[in-house]
């Protein structure tokens, strides 16, 4: 690499996780020179996407860096509370067509009909060998996320003009688990109408309370303290009502509470009918595709950035961040933003945190079979002190998994393992082990590959209040559905480094963008200049003109003052001479008189 | 071949920095080049429209918007691409030398499905400098060990070859998409997020 950096920004970011990301965007948009690095060679940290190779190279830790002692001032990155922890992966197909197995397999092909024969034909295929061999066919996501049709993120992909970095597909049908089987999830008038599970009593019912959620003030009164299911519950709703509604369309659990359940169900039924049946989106070629979105724009308009850099750390000067180093260059900026997991442990107050559970599956085939390829979310509601758990089922269609086979994602609050987290599910919805696979059981999904693995929840992390006010730390991922967290995270950053500043005001088409006309501009620019200048000189001319004209007036004025005052001088001499006259006169002629007299 | 209802082609631009990619793709779409070399500033990507055999063809041509310059450009930059140009400077050596590694890079994360026809174009640009580093007689080896793979010499200073040059690179493109069966069609029904979409409810409904 023959390129340095420059050697000041205004703001450095570190790591370029999805906030990460949004604020580099935020930044670079208004016009402040961005550093944007990362460590790993790949965008998106633990928001990243993988292949199904790379996913499996990943470590459960990383090395901590060593600090350099000798200097108090001078801090290295990184700790090693944030790490993705207990990854467990395993091929579940043979590594090679196994004889024993296949003759088990045989025996089922004569009783089944032709279809199933055509599947069987499928997992066959699907060993090992060829799942690696086609291993960049996955986009395997740590973080899988959908999107609101109608949410604040979508919103505000479309209004940055950030959207056009990007494509989406619809989720296509929502399930839930409900009376041991998988059914659909009413969630629009239509579906309420076209579910046959529902009974015309409960139709009503639904649809009253679909409409009276709107109503939230007058709906919540006496509810302020309890739960949402208290408040589903004494609407009378029937037990089946009270699912969808609690555990799908408000995506809550038994303990939510009334207000935050009625205002995450609106939040669901406000993205209906925008882009497809459901109100969810998810991006094409999965959600790591989402930080390099922002990343991008954040690049077109002149933020730099380097991936796979050793960064070392960072010096502060006056209790305030100063300057970074990486390859052995200084760079200095006004700002430092960086993911937690590039955060000193020193500054890192809480040492406890949630985690994620995660579990990642690829299938031979859906969970819930059709014609149509599917883009499936399920909710599985909590069970037996089990969390609730979102799981979304990817095909091929979504560009993260190769054709034929499912991409299934388990993501709840860690309870105890990931392992034991989602064991229930897992033995419900799929065939976990070659035993199984050998039995009568062709409906579920064969498992062909399994990871687990806990991913922090950093969003709760207490900072201690020594941080340096130039530094800003962007949480890890989060179990919201959308990136709602994130979008109000990074505006929140963004106001307190810039708060005269817009945030993401919209980017302008490239054909609002003429490149290249600099010397036009150029030109306009010395003409403008010169006609400016003419402007002030007519300016001064005139300025100078009517001096002189209030000049002349005065002296003007002061002459004819100085006339009047002559001529008053005069005829009051005058007339002074006349009556010194007269009066000489009048003496004379008393003198005369006494002379007379005398 | 009956003509579709709109051919969109995903072009994107690849080489060292400086070797003239945002001037190749601007004097192409706007016929107009700046001197004064910066770093890949707002620049997008541009969008053409010509006819190729009949066909109305719209061309957006990516820029690495300065990604590139330190090896940074994301998988994302790569996805759907119908068409690689790749730009060496025929003057720097340097820039010739790394054409292996971005076809390299290029194949490896664009990943497409029939890598060895998949559609290269290589631009030697800044022919209107001197002294010159690549020869044509080299350029075309290279060309002719990658299976083949059109040579044009150009000079976006100039203009010079410019038009020809993506002209091929549409039709190369175009001939891709007619070869694979439905390569442009790989992930149908995908969605644009745009403020005027209306409610879709395409072909994705089911009984189930």
């Amino acid at each position: 690499m023959d390129f340095e950096f420059p050697k000041e920004f205004d703001v450095i970011i570190v790591g370029t996780g999805v906030i990460e990301s949004i604020l580099s965007a935020a930044a670079s948009r208004v016009g402040k020179r961005v550093l944007h690095i990362d460590e790993n060679e790949y965008y998106g940290g633990q928001w990243a996407s993988f292949n199904l190779e790379a996913i499996m190279k990943l470590k459960n830790s990383q090395k901590e860096r060593i600090a350099n002692k000798s200097d108090s001032n001078f801090l290295s990155f990184g700790n090693d509370l944030f790490n993705i922890k207990n990854i467990d992966y395993k091929f579940h197909v043979l590594p090679k067509k196994n004889k024993v197995c296949s003759e088990e397999k045989d025996k089922e092909v004569v009783d089944n009909n032709l279809q199933e024969v055509s599947q069987d034909d499928n997992e066959e295929t699907w060993d090992e060998e060829l799942l690696i061999k086609t291993s960049r066919k996955f986009n395997i996501d740590l973080c899988p996320k959908l999107q609101y049709a109608r949410g604040n993120f979508v919103e505000l992909l479309i209004s940055s003009n950030i959207a056009r970095y990007s494509e989406y597909r619809s989720v296509t049908r929502i399930l839930t688990w409900l009376n041991n089987h998988l059914e659909p999830l009413p969630c629009s008038r239509s579906d309420v109408f076209a579910n046959t599970r529902v009974s015309v009593v409960e139709k009503r019912m639904l649809m009253k309370l679909l409409t009276s959620l709107n109503d939230e003030e007058k709906e919540t009164q006496n509810y302020e303290s309890k739960t949402f299911k208290e408040f589903l519950t004494d609407k009378k709703l029937t037990s089946n009502l009270v699912h969808y509604v609690l555990y799908g369309i408000s995506t809550s659990s038994d303990h939510t509470q009334c207000k935050e359940g009625i205002q995450k169900a609106k939040r669901f039924l406000n993205s209906l009918g925008r882009f497809g049946k459901t109100p969810f989106l998810f991006s094409m070629y999965g959600s790591g595709e989402i930080p390099q979105a922002f990343c991008r724009l954040s690049a077109v308009f002149g933020g730099i950035f380097a991936l796979g850099q050793p960064i070392e750390g960072f010096a502060l000067n006056d209790e305030k961040f100063k300057s970074l180093t990486v390859r052995s260059q200084t760079i200095k900026a006004e700002h430092l933003v960086m993911g937690i997991e590039n955060l000193p442990k020193q500054f890192i107050k809480s040492k406890k945190h949630d985690y994620i559970s995660r579990c990642i599956l690829i299938t031979n085939k859906s969970v819930l079979d059709c014609e149509k390829e599917q883009l499936t979310l399920i909710f599985y509601p909590p069970e037996n002190n089990k969390s609730f758990t979102t799981i979304i089922e990817l095909g091929y269609l979504t560009g993260t998994c190769p054709n034929n086979v499912y991409l299934v994602h388990l993501i709840a609050k860690q309870d105890t393992s990931p392992q034991e987290d989602f064991k229930h599910i897992i033995d419900k919805l799929f065939i976990n082990s070659y035993h199984e696979m050998a039995e009568n059981n062709h409906d579920k999904p064969h498992i062909l590959w399994s990871y687990y693995c806990s991913i922090n929840d950093s969003n709760d992390v207490e900072l201690t209040e020594d941080l340096p006010k130039n530094i800003f730390v962007c949480p890890g991922p989060d179990l919201d559905l959308d990136y709602d967290f994130s979008v109000t995270k990074a505006k929140k950053i963004f106001n307190a480094m810039y708060p005269d500043l817009e945030f993401l005001p919209r980017a302008p088409d490239p054909e609002e963008i003429i490149i290249g006309d600099d010397e036009i501009t150029e030109e306009a620019k010395e003409i403008t200049e010169e006609a400016k200048e003419i402007t002030e000189e007519a300016k001064e001319i005139t300025e100078e003109a009517k001096e002189i004209t209030e000049e002349a007036k005065e002296i003007t004025k002061e002459m004819t003052e100085e006339a009047k005052e002559i001529t008053e001088e005069a005829e009051e001499t005058t007339e002074n001479e006349i009556n010194d006259v007269k009066n000489e006169k009048q003496e004379t002629i008393s003198e005369e008189r006494q002379h007379t007299v005398e | 071949m009956a003509s579709r209802k709109k051919t969109l082609l995903k072009v994107i631009i690849l080489g060292d920095s400086s070797v003239g990619k945002t001037s190749l793709m601007n004097q192409y779409v706007n016929r107009k080049f700046s001197n004064q070399y910066k770093a890949t500033i707002g620049a997008d990507f541009l969008t053409k429209e010509l006819t190729v055999d009949d066909r109305t063809v719209t061309m957006q041509i990516w820029d690495t918007a300065g990604q590139e310059r330190f090896q940074s450009l994301g998988v994302a930059f790569y996805r759907g691409a119908d068409c690689c140009v790749l730009v060496f400077d025929v003057t720097a050596p340097n820039t010739f030398k790394s054409l292996d590694s971005w076809r390299d890079e290029f194949l490896i994360q664009a990943s497409p499905r029939e890598p060895e026809n998949f559609p290269f174009v290589l631009l030697g640009n800044k022919v209107d400098l001197e002294p010159r580093a690549i020869s044509a007689k080299r350029a075309q080896q290279w060309c002719q060990s990658k299976n083949n793979i059109p040579y044009f010499e150009t000079s976006a200073k100039e203009g010079l070859n410019v038009e020809q040059a993506f002209l091929a690179i549409a039709k190369n493109a175009l001939a891709q998409q007619n070869s694979t069966v439905d390569l442009y069609n790989e992930f149908p029904d995908q969605i644009k997020l745009t403020n005027t979409q209306k409610t879709s409810n395409n072909g994705d409904s089911c009984a189930c």
